[in-house]
């Protein structure tokens, strides 16, 4: 559906993406993964087109480059910013985008309506934005990307401020955009919004792509091993292992067992292995 | 096309969304041509009298009814008062003029050719010669008229006739045949007007007109009026100066408001949303220059149809005057396009923006009128749009310019738009991949 070849951008010293190279398969949500400052907004921005890439393409597949105005079409992007007209109703804010979009007529009214519907704003749609709550805006702002069905959609941290209401709603969206079979694109640097949505992951470091793979995969590569903590008739065991089920066995088989707890490995301890800092810093 | 119209709807619906920018753009450019309309006419607006103080030392029925003639003119509203009082009056500028009435003029109006033709005496400010000009004109013809009036009263007539008999019947004349001559004449006269008032006496009790001049004899006047209209050489009024002015303010307040729009894009984010659709730069460039022309032209209508309807402000030639609302307008669309790109903030943006249309305003007699500024400072004010502005509306409402006399002005307002145009737009494209 897209690829990425060796992507590189500098802002003066400062290189945002140092040779970026991945593909994104047709109907996948795919996660990029990374701290602040990683890189990930450029690259969103370099491929729809707004930031023209050092080095390096850009490739919709069977459209061209999305530097070219036409090839937009097929992508919808939610920026991070809330690109978002106070001033206007939600109504007036997806007809306008819709209309950039080459939407009109009956066509426009009927995927408004069902854009409204989707991120659950109907009832509020004849009211101006700024009286919308944080969590309702950002909603709107998944709508305005979604509202010409785009088969690929770019999210930069869609739930960045919202609340957890917000954020579940925006979660059951993007599932449903799955199902759908759209390509989602998807920003994060909360790792469990990428463990849960997204089918793989590129983890990113200062413009580079360290791994990229399933979940799953990543942990089994990157996460390290389980810790299985146990109470046992002869005290507190601490064991790290590769298969804790097997070591839970083994010690349920002694008859010494009596509470345990298991630390799986996640996202967070892959990009600590990997980069040796935590996500958060 | 759709989507420079779609672009240039929302940028309208979110300026009559915005209630301060709108009755900045709409409103207060009528607030301030109507303020400085009314400063510049003054207190005199709609009166056309000239206060004068009459001193009448003559005290007869004559100057009496002199006096009562002129205040019941239009032109003049007369004070009865003392000399001393009214040269004071005049000296402190609370009268605009004093006319002195002097012993004899009662006299003089019964029969100037025996005691000489009235005279009358006008105390005014040398500085006001306008008025000077108007009070003399004034005061002649209402003493003229008097006498006119007198003398074709046939009453009036004979009583002259007969004092005049009998001064040459007292006086000494050396010629016996002279005499004899005046006292024929006079004597005919008399019996001549004696009959012209019985006869008007007989009309009068028959039911007749009874018209004094008529019945004297003198055939009455027909003067065939035709209409032709004076050529203007100034403004007919002050709001004729004070609203291309206001037109003005209206348009820098439009060229800013979307100056500062466009910033406000690139700080909120939804720059980069348009910036990310299918719809090129120029594109987005040209929804924000459509919204803005439409404001201009609307506003400038809005204001001219007002000044036109509640102050008539008539333009000599209101097809003519499209010239210049278009291509002024077009003029601040682009300096709309060159304010857009001089903050990276919409408070910077403003600051710089208004402080480069206020001098513009200032130089081009957007603040004050050119023709109350020195000759030095009126040509430094050709630097500036707003005087070209100006300079073309006044064509068109009063100065009565030709369609080739606007070609200059008009010419050089889409000259210069177009360069700030072109210099914002490049300064935009560069700020973006920046």
């Amino acid at each position: 559906m897209l690829r990425l070849h060796r992507l590189r951008k500098c802002y003066g010293p400062l290189v945002a993406v140092d040779g970026l190279s991945l593909e994104v398969n047709r109907g996948e949500v795919f996660g990029l993964l990374g701290p602040n400052g990683a890189g990930k907004t450029t690259t969103v921005n370099m491929i729809v087109g707004l930031t023209t890439p050092d080095e390096g393409r850009v490739e919709l597949d069977g459209f061209g480059a999305p530097s070219n105005p036409a090839v937009r079409l097929q992508i919808g992007v939610a920026p991070q910013a809330l690109a978002i007209y106070e001033e206007l109703t939600g109504d007036e804010n997806l007809r306008f985008f819709g209309q950039l979009f080459d939407l009109h007529g009956r066509a426009l009214s009927d995927r408004v309506a069902a854009a409204l519907d989707f991120v659950g704003l109907t009832e509020r749609r004849r009211d101006v934005v700024k009286t919308y709550s944080g969590g309702m805006k950002r909603r709107l702002n998944l709508a305005i990307a979604v509202v010409h069905e785009p088969p690929l959609l770019l999210l930069d941290e869609p739930t960045v401020g919202v609340d957890p209401q917000s954020r579940n709603a925006i979660f059951d969206n993007i599932q449903a955009l799955r199902d759908r079979g759209t390509t989602v694109i998807f920003t994060t640097h909360y790792m469990e919004e990428a463990q849960r949505l997204c089918q793989r992951v590129a983890i990113m470091d200062r413009g580079k792509v360290l791994a990229l793979d399933t979940v799953d995969g990543l942990i089994a590569a990157h996460g390290g091993k389980s810790v299985v903590r146990a109470e046992t008739a002869n005290g507190e065991v601490r064991v790290e292992t590769t298969d804790p089920v097997a070591e839970l066995n083994r010690l349920q088989r002694d008859g010494t067992l009596a509470t345990f707890r298991l630390d799986r490995p996640d996202l967070e301890a892959v990009f600590l292995n990997l980069t040796g800092r935590s996500l958060r810093d | 096309m759709r989507t420079i119209k779609a672009l240039a709807a929302k940028d309208l619906r979110l300026l009559l969304r915005d209630k301060p920018g709108f009755f900045f753009t709409f409103f207060f450019p009528i607030l301030y041509a109507s303020f400085f309309g009314l400063i510049m006419a003054g207190d005199d607006r709609g009166s056309k009298e000239i206060k004068i103080l009459a001193v009448d030392e003559d005290q007869s029925d004559s100057s009496r009814s002199f006096i009562s003639r002129l205040d019941k003119t239009a032109e003049m509203a007369v004070t009865p008062s003392d000399l001393t009082t009214a040269e004071d009056q005049v000296r402190l500028g609370k009268s605009v003029a004093y006319v002195l009435l002097p012993k004899g003029f009662g006299d003089a109006m019964r029969n100037p050719f025996k005691h000489g033709f009235p005279n009358l005496e006008a105390g005014i400010d040398p500085g006001r010669p306008v008025e000077k000009g108007m009070l003399t004109g004034l005061l002649t013809m209402h003493v003229f008229e008097s006498l006119f009036g007198q003398l074709a009263n046939p009453k009036f007539a004979r009583q002259v006739v007969n004092e005049s008999v009998a001064d040459i019947k007292e006086a000494t004349i050396a010629d016996p045949l002279t005499r004899a001559t005046l006292l024929t004449f006079l004597g005919a006269l008399d019996s001549f007007l004696g009959s012209v008032i019985e006869e008007k006496e007989e009309n009068t009790e028959a039911g007749g007109a009874g018209n004094a001049e008529a019945a004297f004899g003198f055939p009455k006047l027909e003067i065939g009026v035709k209409d032709v209209q004076r050529k203007r050489f100034g403004p007919r009024t002050f709001y004729d100066i004070s609203f291309p002015q206001g037109v003005t303010w209206a348009l820098l307040s439009c060229s800013a408001a979307f100056g500062i729009s466009l910033v406000v894009e690139r700080t909120r984010g939804t720059l980069v949303r348009l910036r990310m659709s299918p719809a090129p730069v120029w594109k987005i460039l040209a929804g924000k220059a459509t919204a803005c022309f439409i404001t201009t032209l609307g506003v400038s209508t809005f204001l001219l149809l007002f000044a036109r309807i509640v102050f008539g402000v008539r333009p000599l030639s209101p097809l003519l005057l499209v010239a210049p609302i278009v291509s002024a307008s077009l003029c601040f669309v682009g300096i709309m396009m060159f304010l857009s790109v001089l903050g990276k903030t919409e408070q910077s943006a403003g600051g710089i923006g208004w402080a480069i249309l206020s001098v513009m305003a200032m130089l081009g007699g957007g603040m004050l009128p050119l023709v109350f500024m020195p000759a030095w400072m009126q040509r430094v004010g050709s630097v500036s749009p707003v005087k070209w502005a100006i300079y073309a509306m006044e064509g068109a409402i009063w100065r009565d310019f030709s369609a080739a006399e606007m070609m200059l002005p008009c010419g050089i307002l889409v000259g210069i738009g177009a360069v700030f145009f072109l210099i914002g737009a490049i300064a935009f494209n560069w700020v973006q991949k920046a």
